[in-house]
Parts: C-alpha cells; sequence; structure tokens
C-alpha cells in the first residue's frame, strides 16, 4: 500500500508582511518513494512553495493545508519541520561568516538526533561519520574547516548540501533549483548523492527549469505550475515537451 | 563635594611629594567635578546621582578566606594577584625571574614610584583619575625588567564580596621596559548582590620594543559601577595590543588614552561587549599618534538586548609631525531588542596630511536568513543565535594571540 508522505490541499500562501497572495489553491500529494518534479516559468513562486513547505516566517499560509505523515505542519516551526524529515536545498545556500562548515554540520546532525530522541555523537563519532561523507562526495579536509558557504564555489555550496542531505537522512528531499551554475562533473556528484540516498522510503521534491537534471534523477511525476497552483500533471515525456515548446500552451492566456 | 568628605586616613601622609599630590588632586577634583550629562566626554553614559553620593571607602582590613578566589580558576599557569573588596589581599609567590611586584605603599615608601605615578595624564582632563589621585592608598607596581619575555601571564583578579557599598580607588602602575614582552589580564566580578563602585586607573609604560597584551574582562552585578581608565604610553617599537570585553553591571566604563610617543610605536585597541539586561557599557578609547610610523588598530563589537545600552567613542589624534601613520576603527553592534540602544561617536582629528586613517560603524540585527538556513537544517532558533552571536563576537576574540587565553574570555562572557 502506498504511504502518504506530504499532502498539500488547497493550499493558499502568500508574503506575510504585505499579504500578497501567490500560492493560490495548490494541491500536491507525494508518497513514500516518488520523486516529483516542479516546473515553471521564472516568477512564478516555486521557491516560495519550497518556502512555505518548510515554514520560512517571511511567508503565512492563509488556507488550506500541509500534512507531513498526516501531522499539520502549518503549527511547527522550521527546525522541528526539518528534525521530522523534510531537507530544504536552496537555490542559494546561505553563507555564515565566523561558523566553521564542521562546527555547522554537527550542530544540525545533533540537533536533529536531540529531537528524534536520539543519543548526540560527541566530537570522535561525528568526526567520523563526517569523514566518511565527505570523502563521498568530494569535499576536502580544507573546505569542512573553512566557514560555511563562505567564498564557495557554485559547484562546491552544491556539493556542501548533497553533503548535508546524506548527513541527515531525511524523509523528504526538496531540491530547489540544484543544478543552477553547475558544470556537468558537479551536476554528476549532485545527482549520484541524491540517487543514493533515494530509496522506496523516502521521496524527492525537485524544482528545476532544465531537463539535465531530471534525466540523471529520473522523476515520476512532472507538473507545471503556473499562476500559483499546477496546471498541469504528467511524466517525464511532459518536461521534454516543455525543452522544446516551452511553457505558453500551459499560461494563463494574456489579455 | 560628598565623595570628598570621607573621614579616613590614608597611608604615606609623611610623605611630602605623595601627599603633595593627593591635596593637588583634591582640588583638581573640587574643581572640575563629577561629568554629568553635559559633559561631552560623558554625555552618553553619566551617572545618575546615587550611584555616587552613597559609596564609602571601606577602612575595615579585608580577610579573604580563599573562597573566591577558587571560583576564578584558570585554565592555564599565571602570576595570580587579587583584590578582594578593593584591597590587595594577594601576591604570587615565587615570582618567575624578571618581574618585580610591589604594593603600592612600598613603592611609593622608597620613591620608586615617583617617576611614574601620575606622569601619564593630566588630571585635569579626567575626574575619576583626579579622585582615584585624591585617595591614593592601594594599587600594585609591576615591573618587567628589560629583555624579559615572561612565559605566562600576570592576573590580576578583583572581587567584591556583598555588604556595604564601597568606593574602591585602585593604582597599578604597570612598566614594560626595553625589549620585555608580557600579558596582563584583569578579571573583574562579585557577588551578585555586591553595591559598589570601583574606580581603576592603570599607568602602562611600554618601553622601546616592548610588547604589552592587555586583557580585560567584566562581568559583575547589576548594581555595581565600574570606572576604569587605562592610560598607556608606548616607546619607539613598542607595541600595546588589548582587548576590552564587557559583560553586566549597572555601568561599565572602560577608557583607554594611548599615546604612541615615538616612532613605530603601534597599538591595538579592541573591544567586545555583551549586555542583556538593563546596564550600560561605555567603551572610549583615545589614541594620540605623537611621531611619524605609528600604527593603530581598533575593532569593537557588541551585543545588546533586554534594555542594555553600548556606547563606542572613538578618537583618533594625529599631531602635525606624525606623517606616515595609519589609524583604523570599526565599530559594529547587533541590537536585538526595541529596548536596547546603541550609542557610537568616533573623532578624527588629523593634522599632518600623509597618514591613511578609516572609521566606520555598522549597527543591525541578526541576519534574518542565516537564521532560517540554520533552522532548515534542524537547529533551533535560540540555539542558532548563539552560535551567530558567537561568531560575530569571535572575530575579535581572534585577536588574542594565546588561544586559551582567547577561550577562556570568551567562556566569560
Amino acid at each position: 500500500m502506498t504511504q502518504k508522505l506530504l499532502e498539500i490541499k488547497n493550499l493558499s500562501a502568500g508574503i506575510a508582511e504585505s499579504g500578497k497572495e501567490i500560492i493560490k489553491g495548490l494541491n500536491l500529494t507525494i508518497n513514500a518513494g516518488e520523486t516529483h518534479a516542479i516546473m515553471g516559468p521564472n516568477g512564478a513562486g516555486k521557491s516560495t512553495l519550497s518556502y512555505v513547505i518548510t515554514g520560512k516566517s517571511d511567508y503565512a499560509v492563509t488556507g488550506g493545508e500541509m500534512l507531513f505523515e498526516g501531522q499539520n505542519l502549518c503549527t511547527l516551526k522550521p527546525e522541528e519541520r526539518a528534525a521530522l524529515g523534510i531537507f530544504l536545498s536552496m537555490q542559494s545556500p546561505i553563507e555564515i561568516p565566523g561558523v566553521t562548515t564542521q562546527n555547522f554540520l554537527k550542530h544540525s546532525v545533533n540537533a536533529v538526533r536531540k529531537y528524534n530522541n536520539l543519543p548526540e555523537l560527541d566530537a570522535a563519532e561525528f568526526l567520523k561519520l563526517l569523514r566518511t561523507a565527505a570523502k563521498e562526495f568530494d569535499v576536502s579536509t580544507d573546505m569542512l574547516k573553512r566557514e560555511i558557504n563562505v567564498g564557495f564555489s557554485g559547484g562546491e555550496k552544491k556539493r556542501m548540501e548533497i553533503l548535508q542531505l546524506s548527513l541527515l537522512q531525511p524523509k523528504l528531499a526538496i531540491l530547489d533549483e540544484a543544478d543552477s551554475g553547475l558544470d556537468i562533473d558537479a551536476l554528476k556528484i549532485v545527482a549520484n548523492g541524491v540517487n543514493q540516498w533515494h530509496n522506496q522510503n523516502n521521496s524527492l521534491l525537485i524544482i528545476t527549469h532544465h531537463l539535465d537534471l531530471l534525466k540523471r534523477i529520473k522523476p515520476d511525476f512532472v507538473h507545471i505550475y503556473s499562476d500559483g497552483h499546477i496546471v498541469k500533471t504528467g511524466d517525464m515525456a511532459l518536461a521534454e515537451e516543455l525543452e522544446t515548446s516551452g511553457y505558453k500552451n500551459y499560461l494563463k492566456a494574456s489579455v | 563635594m560628598s565623595l570628598l568628605k570621607q573621614d579616613i586616613s590614608l597611608f604615606g601622609d609623611n610623605i611630602p611629594w605623595f601627599e603633595g599630590l593627593r591635596e593637588k588632586a583634591r582640588k583638581a577634583f573640587e574643581r572640575i567635578g563629577l561629568p554629568t550629562a553635559k559633559t561631552e566626554a560623558w554625555k552618553y553614559s553619566y551617572f545618575k546621582e546615587d550611584a555616587l553620593n552613597k559609596p564609602q571607602i571601606d577602612e575595615t582590613p579585608h580577610e579573604c578566606d580563599g573562597h573566591c578566589h577558587d571560583a576564578s580558576k584558570l585554565p592555564f599557569a599565571a602570576v595570580e594577584l587579587k583584590y578582594c573588596n578593593g584591597k590587595l589581599t594577594h601576591i604570587a609567590h615565587d615570582l618567575p625571574c624578571g618581574i618585580i611586584i610591589r604594593p603600592l605603599y612600598e613603592a611609593t615608601e622608597d620613591g620608586e614610584i615617583k617617576p611614574y605615578l601620575n606622569k601619564s595624564f593630566d588630571m585635569e582632563e579626567f575626574p575619576f583619575a583626579a579622585l582615584n589621585t585624591a585617595f591614593l592608598d592601594e594599587g600594585l607596581f609591576i615591573v618587567i625588567t628589560a629583555g624579559t619575555i615572561l612565559n605566562m601571564p600576570i592576573y590580576l583578579h578583583y572581587h567584591q564580596h556583598s555588604g556595604m557599598n564601597r568606593l574602591c580607588n585602585i593604582r597599578n602602575i604597570i612598566v614594560i621596559e626595553k625589549g620585555a614582552k608580557a600579558t596582563l589580564i584583569e578579571d573583574f566580578d562579585g557577588e551578585s548582590d555586591a553595591r559598589y563602585f570601583d574606580n581603576i586607573v592603570n599607568e602602562i609604560y611600554v618601553g622601546t620594543g616592548a610588547i604589552l597584551q592587555h586583557y580585560k574582562r567584566q562581568n559583575e552585578a547589576s548594581e555595581a559601577h565600574h570606572v576604569a581608565f587605562n592610560s598607556v604610553q608606548v616607546k619607539s617599537g613598542g607595541k600595546y595590543e588589548s582587548l576590552i570585553a564587557h559583560g553586566e553591571c549597572a555601568l561599565a566604563r572602560t577608557e583607554s588614552c594611548v599615546r604612541l610617543t615615538q616612532e613605530n610605536a603601534s597599538a591595538e585597541v579592541n573591544g567586545v561587549y555583551r549586555l542583556a539586561q538593563n546596564g550600560v557599557s561605555d567603551i572610549t578609547t583615545n589614541i594620540r599618534h605623537l611621531a611619524p610610523h605609528t600604527d593603530s588598530d581598533q575593532l569593537v563589537k557588541g551585543v545588546l538586548d533586554g534594555k542594555a545600552k553600548g556606547v563606542f567613542q572613538g578618537q583618533i589624534h594625529i599631531a602635525p609631525d606624525a606623517q606616515q601613520t595609519t589609524g583604523y576603527q570599526l565599530h559594529r553592534a547587533l541590537v536585538l531588542s526595541d529596548g536596547a540602544e546603541v550609542d557610537c561617536k568616533p573623532e578624527l582629528e588629523i593634522f599632518a596630511d600623509d597618514v591613511k586613517c578609516s572609521h566606520g560603524a555598522t549597527s543591525g540585527d541578526l541576519d534574518a536568513e542565516q537564521l532560517f538556513y540554520m533552522q532548515a537544517r534542524g537547529i533551533p532558533l535560540a540555539e542558532a543565535r548563539q552560535i551567530l552571536i558567537e561568531a560575530y563576537l569571535n572575530e575579535v576574540f581572534e585577536k588574542v594571540e594565546d588561544t586559551a587565553v582567547a577561550e577562556w574570555l570568551k567562556g566569560r562572557l
């Protein structure tokens, strides 16, 4: 029997301060083991969806509901959503001067363990875990000692995100433009990392413009997102069609 | 002036030059009086009247049972010295070679202190230094002899017990002779309900090619008042590297006045402050470049929460013939609540034309994007804030050469 992991029902959400509505009656169900891709034109609010799911306070939910394994997400803080197993890889991972990558990752891993009533890892245990994962994603010891994301190249930032995915082992990974600014080698590392983590118990939501990443991480469903909701759902064939003919057939006719 | 009308006996009234100095100071203090909100150098951190009307000089000899000394156990070896309730109670035995430590009265009686005492500043400009001089009675005379490289810090612990509201005037004279190097750590704390007014004056003489690293930390009771004045003189090729770390207090002001008197003298005056209640932290600096090729650098960072107030006043003065000097200054503050306040007053007085000087000031809140990124990785908001605050202040602590000392300073804030 398929197990519902994320259920979004008739969701409306917008910018908290101005009240501007961006998501308008969106429905999306992601079952365990599935990979979904969301494609859409620039400025349609695809990133907003990822922030609303993860609980960024700049956005407010105005209607509908979001359930994660049956639990109402709207009342949970971002760190609780993360600890329950929702992982967001941001389009532009944030630089934090003064905080070393290693220290950041240790806080992250232990915070998630603590929330889930697992014993926190001591320095030696954590280092062992980190070294193994770092090797896999071509992350050098030097990079771990640097301040997180500060001065990292686009490829380094994305590799760091995938390293975090591997360390935290979430149930749902949202990859927002994970392919932006990557060369072929970096794209391969990212895709391989994601595929290695992905299994029948966890799920993926990929937000992208490009086919490159989808060719490497095969989606089960492709959704076209426009004007705040999903206007068309299909499979990989839909993504390929978009590659040749663009979004024009699926957007509201402009007046 | 009620502060001066304290009927007490002080040592050395039979030493004419010494008693004469105190008398001069009493007159100076009577003339200039306490700073008010209208005194430019004190306009952001003037004292409310009752702070200075009630404290009394404590004449009871203090017998310290040592328990307060244990509280500050250091994670590194040091030459330990201690003031308890404003009285010198402990001088380390077995001093390393090349260091002379004597109580103020002893060095006064044989006149050894005379070339240094009140020779580095003008009392008319510093009311609290005048007050300190008027009540000269307690303090230390420390000399690091020429060429001595001290391999452990000198640690001055000032502790205050609760009890009477004390006025404590302490004078330390520190002389780093030619080519010597030393680290001086000052640590101020007290019982949580202690009320007192500490008025500390350090006169520091850094000789030719000598280095003094001076680190100061205070984290005191909410009713405690703390005024410290570092009057520093640096000779040719000498270096004065300092860090001032302010924690809680009713009002803590550290004023460092550094005179770079000869070529290639340099100074670093860095600071951090972190307050979350309703105290005031004031770091005031005055760097005087009096000779060519002198360098100074200042980085002060603060974190304010609750109803706390932070003040930074930084003056860089470059004399007409102090060509080819550099003077940099940067003050940054994180203001975490609506009730907190920060006041910053940079002042550059440049009378030479071939110099490099800059100053800057910023204030703001923690970065929301950084906080969300950490939360999105499972780190609870409170923990994320703490990590960011520590990272923010770390930039200043990194300037402390000895990492064990840096860690200790950090942990005590």
